[in-house]
């Protein structure tokens, strides 16, 4: 299966980070909430665990999905 | 044990300056921690800069720490042992004052260790532990006028400065999240958390 | 002969978000039926119950697996989930707790209502026989928050049996989204009644962590039915490919609802109330879809089939509409914007902007692409799918009444009995056309 960032929405606080570090993948709305805009690649894995990292509420996971 | 000659001043003055600049950048820091986290759009410098700033500068003041430390166990002029800079209140020089800064090491050993371990444990946990740097830095900040044997005018200047810093940055961050919980109630139906 | 049940008078707490258009009934009507429904005249007592279906049967768990597998025993709560899977994945784990969902959030559904007055032991009858086939003990029963008859029957019916198992009961709030499977997790671990982030399902990790079969009550029900009499008398009614029946919910603003049984392959309009013939209808629940009458006519009672022609059965509701579609859409989708858990930023902050979206385009001020930017923003994007179901109504409305969005967009209002032209918010009748 791939592998997909998955965002803990109750834990969001929309502080962004995770657009910051992985601007190709992660999109925000216009209340600042992120937007994954596609699967996880294998180039982007590193920013991906970077994002999982910054994310100053731990509200980002990567799991297995779609 | 034979003298290493460590009763001139180098290592005083090295303990003192490490002291001062701790302290300075414990209060750097903090008031990053308070006013840089927190809901609001990033403006000009992105969030993960500014976070990553925070963290930098607090390691570097576990630097400045240690060597804060070592230096005022080796320097003979004043009886430290060791064990004083992380077990408060043992020792025989001005042990309420050192007391105070061997407590804030051990916050300070206990947040880095954390912080280290963040993404493997419950953020609720991480969190509650980190908010003790308030207390840490209080206690340095008492420990460092307690222990502080020759305040001059300049001095007294950076420590006023240093701990009203903090103070400043959580009403001014209390301010801000009473003025958003006010914004927010009177606009969505469903957006109370 | 049909039956009528009252409510006792609820008063409703005053806490500022919009009603639901529909609001929780004060009575219910219930029609007796082929199946679930067949007997209700002799009353819901435990001694009637046993009476006219004997004592439960004992089976294992492979058994049980076998019958609710070759009967398609599918899920009432509205996913139609077959329950033979979720079985399957509870009997690879171990120490299971068995949930019965009989909160039914959806107001204008009363199908677990009618259920909780007239059978309850048939609920409770399923949920122990598997209780039994999974040797455990440990059964918790969620009891609607806005209907207390339907609760006071239930734990009386709870009272009465002696089965060696144990039935705890919870009272779930008053909020829509109270009823999804997590939030009734949430709710059992003592924790506020709202959906939260799942990283695995309930049936391998659920309550406490252990595997969770969590089911609505009619599923149960039909589980009940199936073990009590077989699964050739399941059979006999329906058709080959979807045997048994399900339970429907007829509704409109300001009537009583009915509930009624209908096998699988009976024509829907059928169970239609005659004064509803010609009037559209809201399919499935408030996250259901909008039918026209041509389509209600001609529909077949049927999780597939009316899958495939985009108006599943959800949870059998029928909620016929004698006024304009949009505007029934846009009081509901106000009403769900603020029924929001307010956890998941993209809900609390999308559903309520969509609402005020939707009333500008019904007023007669708005653009459809907000609606539309603001649908696409929202799905798939929160703990659960709340928003998601939103969605899928407002789309069902565009798609369905073309015509009456595109009035509404000009300022008008174009309905079966006559015109009417838009002042401000109000309607002013100026013709009416028999």
């Amino acid at each position: 299966m791939a592998q997909v960032l998955r965002v803990d929405w109750p834990s969001c606080e929309a502080r962004g980070l995770c657009h910051e570090v992985l601007p190709e993948l992660v999109d925000l709305d216009e209340w600042g909430y992120p937007i994954v805009k596609g699967p996880l690649t294998k180039e982007l894995m590193d920013h991906a665990k970077e994002a999982v990292k910054v994310c100053p509420r731990l509200a980002l996971r990567i799991v297995e999905g779609r | 044990m034979e003298s290493l000659g460590l009763e001139g001043p180098i290592l005083w003055y090295l303990n003192r300056s490490t002291g001062v600049v701790t302290i300075v950048l414990l209060t750097v820091t903090t008031v990053l921690g308070v006013l840089a986290i927190g809901g609001r759009p990033a403006g000009r410098v992105p969030r993960f800069v500014t976070q990553a700033f925070h963290r930098n500068v607090a390691l570097l003041s576990v630097l400045l720490l240690v060597v804060h430390l070592v230096t005022a166990v080796l320097d003979e002029f004043v009886e430290i042992r060791w064990w004083e800079a992380f077990i408060p209140f043992v020792g025989s020089y001005e042990p309420l004052w050192v007391g105070l800064g061997a407590i804030a090491t051990d916050l300070m050993i206990i947040v880095v260790v954390t912080s280290m371990m963040r993404t493997r444990m419950k953020h609720s946990l991480w969190r509650g532990l980190h908010v003790t740097t308030y207390g840490l830095w209080a206690l340095a900040i008492g420990h460092g006028i307690g222990v502080g044997t020759d305040m001059t005018d300049s001095m007294w200047l950076l420590t006023v400065t240093c701990a009203i810093a903090v103070p400043l940055a959580a009403v001014l961050r209390l301010g801000r999240l009473v003025i958003d919980r006010t914004s927010a109630s009177s606009t969505t139906p469903g957006g109370l958390k | 002969m049909t039956t009528t049940y009252l409510e006792p008078h609820l008063t409703r707490e005053e806490d500022g978000r919009p009603a639901s258009p529909v609001p929780a009934p004060m009575e219910v009507t219930v029609r007796p039926g082929p199946a679930l429904l067949a007997g209700i005249e002799n009353g819901p007592s435990l001694a009637a119950h046993r009476r006219q279906y004997g004592q439960i049967p004992h089976l294992n768990g492979k058994e049980l697996h076998a019958l609710v597998k070759r009967m398609q025993v599918r899920g009432r709560g509205g996913a139609a989930f077959p329950f033979a899977i979720k079985l399957e994945t509870i009997l690879k784990g171990s120490r299971p707790i068995l949930v019965v969902n009989l909160s039914e959030g959806e107001l204008a559904s009363a199908k677990d209502h009618a259920l909780a007055l007239t059978r309850p032991h048939l609920v409770l009858d399923g949920v122990v026989a598997t209780a039994k086939a999974l040797r455990t003990r440990k059964v918790h029963v969620v009891l609607p928050g806005e209907r207390p008859g339907a609760a006071a029957a239930m734990r009386a019916a709870i009272a009465e049996r002696s089965d060696g198992v144990n039935i705890y009961t919870s009272t779930a709030s008053s909020r829509f989204v109270a009823g999804q499977a997590r939030a009734v997790v949430e709710l059992l671990s003592g924790r506020p009644n709202l959906p939260a982030t799942t990283w695995a399902p309930e049936a391998i990790k659920g309550l406490n962590g252990r595997p969770t079969l969590l089911s609505n009550g009619e599923t149960w029900a039909r589980v009940g039915l199936l073990v009590l009499r077989g699964d050739e008398e399941y059979a006999s009614i329906g058709t080959d490919e979807e045997p048994g029946a399900t339970l429907l919910t007829m509704n409109m603003q300001g009537s009583v609802p009915i509930v009624a049984e209908a096998a699988y392959g009976d024509r829907l309009r059928d169970y239609i109330p005659h004064d509803r013939h010609g009037l559209p209808a809201m399919v499935g629940g408030f996250h259901g879809a909008w039918a026209t009458w041509e389509t209600l006519a001609s529909a077949k009672v049927s999780v597939n089939k009316m899958r495939a022609m985009g108006n599943a059965l959800g949870a059998g509701l029928v909620l016929s509409s004698p006024d304009c579609p949009v505007s029934l859409t846009t009081r509901t989708v106000e009403y769900l914007a603020g029924q929001s858990a307010g956890r998941c930023g993209p809900c609390f902050n999308g559903l309520p902007a969509l609402a005020t979206a939707l009333t500008a385009v019904h007023d007669g001020h708005g653009g459809l692409e907000r609606v539309e930017q603001l649908s696409n923003l929202v799905v798939r994007r929160g703990a659960c799918a709340h928003p998601d179901g939103t969605v899928r109504l407002v789309n069902s409305m565009l798609s369905t009444f073309p015509a009456e969005v595109e009035a509404h967009a000009h300022g008008r209002c174009d309905l079966k009995a006559g015109s009417r032209e838009l002042v401000g918010d109000s309607f002013t009748r100026i013709l009416e056309v028999a």
